[in-house]
């Protein structure tokens, strides 16, 4: 029998999986106004609450059918005289006013194009989902990726310009191969421009010369796993040198920067980055999964990027993946890469051997 | 007064949004939200180009200012209408002042920059940014774009001596000196890099437990021969004593392997894992499972060559293996 004073320490650290599960579920209903910052990425704000559902393995407590066919009213399709090949993708959001339509051809807008974050998490919500992107026009959807791509390797994020950085190239970088193509980016350019990042102490930055960050070095390593380049880019003494700059953010959690406050969210960062680099299984769990534990939002659910502060989606989807490369139990593995579930990797795998395989029998 | 409501605005029709019978993500907008971006969505389709539309970008800017959208047509009707681009810099000011931690704001700056090919003001504006938050990446980030693309390189190391006196652990300014430092004189004069040495291993002496410091060393030095300049082992060494740091250590042992690398010696190697040991077991034990790692692997390549005749391999056959060669 414990005694009470055992009893609330045990409460204290206890993961509370069914406050986070109705987070995300409301994160997916209704945002009041003070969240309208997030209009232009809302799918990427579904994509959290979804991968993070997940992650806990409580899909079903969503309608999934629906989920898909609101995704797909964001594809940016081809115009009856294919014009605007070059702005395919996934719109964030509605905010345009373009009807609503989840079907061809596309409308001819003078402002209507797709942002290459929406395009990565798009795609990864409908696999998540169950979906067999079948409705996705991949040509058309590469073809607007290839138009983002600046001559020094970076992407920037839609076609009337924005800033260009390595994010977008991590986008980018999951967009083929999720599609399976690679002739939507010059890789060879990618990896100059993230070999540029590299920092003198050995992380990466946003670009060449700009401090390096755990975010960005999580850019550049998931990016290049997911080319498969990631020896051919570094060299085994560049890598040790990452793998050590990485594992010095650990203060109890993790921070991104030296001499920064940790922050839930690169627990993922960070860790899947370490995970990346084989040697995540040398830092310190315990006290990894305590910081990560004391940002956890007792009554609503999810978690934040400090102890008592506001949670948000992304700190709890991440907080969630921080917990899961731990080893948490009752949680899905994470692809640490493609920040999917192994479970939604799996449908991926299944589905790029179906269409290996039709394409060997269409002559 | 909504827009709906004014006869100058009666000839458009607005445009709401259409999330479709199954919103996902939606968030609930006032009705004065919605008017605003119901027409800047009947704008946005025309593509009209006026003043009217011009100052409705700056409400609708007001109510979301990460609304990239607003700001891409922003800057179409800037140039349409031919409009003051000092007003707007005055303009991108208060806003960046308010929201200093927004991409759409800090690109848009840029832009206007570019346009008036006027970068006067950036230096001065960006400190204050940094006056307020000195590790804004934003911030920072233009700033290094300013400087490289305007050439505007003389001040910056007084700059970024200046802060580093304000906080001698802010790692954003060590990352400026770095910066600064490789765009000009660069690192290759001995007389620079001894410089740069010193400097840091002084403002260790007066901060002993900052990472950024140590990096900043390692990195100056580590394809430069860190085991091979002059004094500096010994000055580490001394310090150890009196200001030692996880840090401190880790530079150790990076010290000795890459001595180890140019001449493996038995001592060194022992050295090495000495240090390894003691990082593991006391001085950072959070991290201890990566130092006993380290230490497997050093204890690995640079196994002591009487162990191999011992064992009755020649050594050079075997390292050659271990190197890869």
């Amino acid at each position: 029998m414990l005694s009470p004073l055992q009893l609330e320490e045990f409460e204290q650290i206890d993961f509370l999986r069914d406050r986070h599960v109705r987070f995300f579920q409301r994160t997916l209903q209704v945002l009041p106004e003070r969240y309208a910052s997030l209009e232009t990425t809302r799918l990427t704000v579904m994509f959290f609450a979804v991968s993070g559902l997940d992650v806990l393995d409580a899909l079903d407590v969503i309608d999934r059918n629906n989920m898909i066919e609101w995704i797909y009213s964001l594809q940016v399709l081809p115009t009856e005289d294919q014009s605007n090949l070059s702005r395919c993708g996934f719109r964030g959001s509605s905010h345009i006013g373009i009807p609503y339509s989840v079907k061809g051809p596309g409308v001819l807008h003078p402002y209507d194009s797709g942002h290459v974050a929406m395009t990565y998490t798009g795609l990864t919500s409908l696999l998540i989902l169950g979906d067999d992107l079948s409705r996705v026009n991949k040509q058309a959807c590469l073809a607007g990726l290839k138009a983002l791509q600046l001559e020094d390797g970076s992407f920037c994020a839609v076609p009337e310009g924005s800033e260009n950085d390595i994010r977008f190239i991590y986008c980018a970088a999951c967009i083929c191969y999720m599609l399976d193509d690679w002739s939507g980016m010059d890789i060879q350019k990618a990896i100059e421009y993230i070999r540029g990042s590299m920092s003198y102490d050995n992380g990466f930055g946003q670009g060449a010369g700009l401090e390096s960050h755990g975010g960005w070095t999580f850019c550049a390593i998931a990016s290049l796993c997911l080319m498969g380049r990631l020896e051919e880019a570094l060299s085994q003494r560049e890598l040790d040198r990452i793998r050590r700059w990485c594992i010095m953010r650990q203060q109890s959690g993790f921070h991104g920067r030296p001499n920064k406050p940790v922050d839930t969210c690169y627990s993922f960062w960070v860790g899947a980055t370490l995970e990346l680099l084989d040697v995540f299984q040398y830092t310190n769990y315990e006290k990894n999964r305590n910081y990560i534990l004391s940002t956890q939002d007792r009554l609503v659910g999810g978690f934040a990027k400090w102890p008592d502060s506001h949670p948000d989606p992304l700190h709890a989807y991440l907080g969630l993946c921080g917990l899961s490369l731990i080893g948490e139990p009752n949680l899905r593995k994470v692809h640490p890469a493609l920040n999917i579930t192994q479970r939604a990797f799996q449908h991926l795998q299944q589905l790029q051997q179906t269409w290996r395989d039709n394409a060997g029998t269409c002559t | 007064m909504f827009y709906r409501d004014r006869k100058e605005w009666a000839d458009l029709e607005p445009v709401p949004q259409d999330d479709g019978p199954n919103p996902v993500v939606k968030i609930a907008y006032s009705e004065k939200f919605s008017d605003v971006y119901d027409y800047f969505r009947a704008l946005l389709k025309k593509d009209e180009r006026s003043d009217r539309a011009f100052a409705l970008t700056a409400e609708a800017i007001e109510l979301n200012a990460a609304n990239y959208t607003v700001w891409h047509y922003r800057r179409v009707l800037l140039q349409a209408l031919q409009k003051d681009l000092r007003e707007e810099m005055r303009y991108i000011t208060d806003i960046i002042e308010e929201q200093p931690k927004n991409y759409q704001v800090w690109h848009h700056r840029r832009m206007v920059v570019e346009w008036l090919n006027d970068p006067s003001e950036e230096l001065e504006f960006i400190a204050d940014i940094l006056s307020q938050d000195a590790k804004n990446y934003h911030a920072w980030q233009h700033r290094q774009w300013v400087i490289q693309e305007y050439k505007l390189w003389d001040n910056e190391l007084e700059f970024v001596e200046k802060l580093l006196e304000e906080d001698v652990r802010n790692n954003s300014v060590w990352n400026q000196r770095h910066f600064v430092i490789s765009h000009t004189t660069g690192y290759s004069s001995p007389a620079i890099l001894d410089r740069e040495v010193q400097y840091c291993l002084n403002q260790i002496r007066k901060a002993p437990h900052n990472e950024s410091a140590w990096n900043y060393l390692k990195g100056i030095l580590q394809d430069r021969g860190m085991s091979s300049h002059p004094g500096l082992l010994e000055q580490v060494l001394e310090l150890k004593e009196t200001h030692c740091s996880p840090y401190l250590l880790a530079f150790l042992v990076d010290c000795y392997e890459d001595a180890l690398e140019n001449n493996n010696q038995k001592e060194t190697l022992n050295r090495a894992l000495e240090v390894c040991e003691y990082l593991a077991q006391e001085k950072d034990t959070i991290r201890k499972e990566y130092w006993l790692f380290l230490q497997r692997s050093l204890e690995s390549r640079f196994e002591c060559i009487d162990v191999l005749l011992c064992q009755g391999i020649s050594p050079l056959l075997k390292s050659d293996i271990k190197n890869g060669v």
